[in-house]
């Protein structure tokens, strides 16, 4: 008698162990949006490209090198990219003199659309477009925007999904600066 | 030795040279396709197909590149059939969308992580009903079978059981239809 209660606990305690354990393993992940999961590219060297300028020569990522890089995937369609636009344009006035570059990167875009947006909303920094999405896709994106801040050795530090925040990004900046070029 | 007697002796051996020729056919083919690899009998297009169909549209919720009609989706078919043609493995792509996308990119989950659930978990659900279903089967079968108590004797003696059943037959038939 003692036997079979005993075997039924063990039993039931397994079935509970068990059930509890998948209900934590299925709440935890499923619950995830791959979206929000951080980028793989993170801490490895940001993909490089070599971009024709909307209004110049192309610019490659390379050759700014020693530099803190914030590359901002945007469209002249795109909402949000138009609610990020003032925390962009104040974080290259505030850094653009101490070894900062932003780079907007036109994506899924017409040239006559995105050149409009540039002159109307008064984009100083550097844009290129990436025709084909190839850079786009060497990023990992999934849609616009997309900012990614690459410090002064090449490498992915951070990855923002949605309009970046001043703050944040000047953060972010200002910490690599202090621990100057690794 | 007579013409019959030397059929008979050959006439065993031809199952074996059959056999044997049959073993031989599948042993060239399966090193043939080992050699060249499936891929390689696929042209461009159905390349492409194979790797997109494997590979998640970044921005749908369950379609696959192959048959996403996003944007992205194109261009992601037009970036793989880039690599076929620059003579890429279909690994090699995978490994370079995994490397941007992470693991989620893929349509089948790798067995590693939180994605190895999707292969344990059936399994283990499996082997938990199939226990408590043999449990409820034997339970089932031990109460069909006659039980120990059905070999004790009865405390009623013989004259006893027969008084009971004359008993309970008068109320039988003193109940109202």
């Amino acid at each position: 008698m003692r036997n079979i209660l005993r075997r039924r606990t063990v039993l039931l305690g397994s079935v509970v162990a068990v059930v509890t354990a998948i209900v934590v393993l299925l709440s935890t992940g499923l619950g995830r949006d791959p979206s929000s999961t951080a980028s793989p590219l993170i801490g490895r060297a940001a993909p490089d490209f070599t971009l024709p300028r909307l209004d110049g020569p192309a610019l490659t990522l390379s050759t700014l090198r020693g530099q803190v890089v914030v590359i901002n995937f945007w469209a002249s369609w795109c909402t949000e990219c138009h609610t990020e636009q003032a925390a962009l344009a104040q974080t290259w006035k505030k850094f653009r003199d101490s070894g900062v570059v932003v780079v907007g990167v036109n994506f899924q875009d017409t040239t006559r659309d995105a050149r409009d947006y540039v002159r109307t909303a008064g984009v100083s920094y550097p844009v290129v477009e990436d025709t084909n999405s190839r850079t786009a896709l060497a990023y990992g994106l999934r849609g616009v925007p997309e900012t990614f801040i690459v410090d002064q050795a090449g490498r992915i530090v951070d990855r923002i999904i949605g309009p970046v925040d001043a703050t944040r990004l000047s953060d972010t900046i200002s910490s690599l600066l202090a621990a100057g070029p690794r | 030795m007579n013409a019959a007697a030397m059929v008979g002796r050959v006439r065993p051996r031809r199952p074996v040279l059959l056999v044997l020729s049959a073993v031989l056919t599948g042993a060239v083919t399966l090193a043939v396709v080992a050699m060249h690899g499936r891929d390689a009998q696929l042209s461009e297009a159905q390349q492409v197909q194979q790797i997109a169909s494997g590979l998640h549209c970044p921005v749908c919720k369950d379609l696959s590149v192959a048959d996403s009609p996003a944007p992205l989706a194109q261009q992601m078919r037009d970036e793989i059939a880039r690599k076929v043609r620059a003579g890429e493995s279909a690994d090699q792509i995978r490994a370079d969308f995994v490397a941007a996308y992470g693991d989620s990119v893929l349509m089948t989950p790798p067995r590693r992580g939180f994605s190895a659930t999707a292969y344990f978990l059936p399994t283990i659900v499996m082997v938990m009903g199939l226990a408590i279903a043999v449990m409820l089967v034997r339970r089932w079968v031990r109460g069909a079978a006659p039980g120990p108590d059905d070999d004790e004797p009865s405390p009623l003696s013989a004259s006893q059981r027969r008084a009971v059943q004359k008993a309970v037959a008068r109320l039988r038939e003193e109940e109202p239809a």
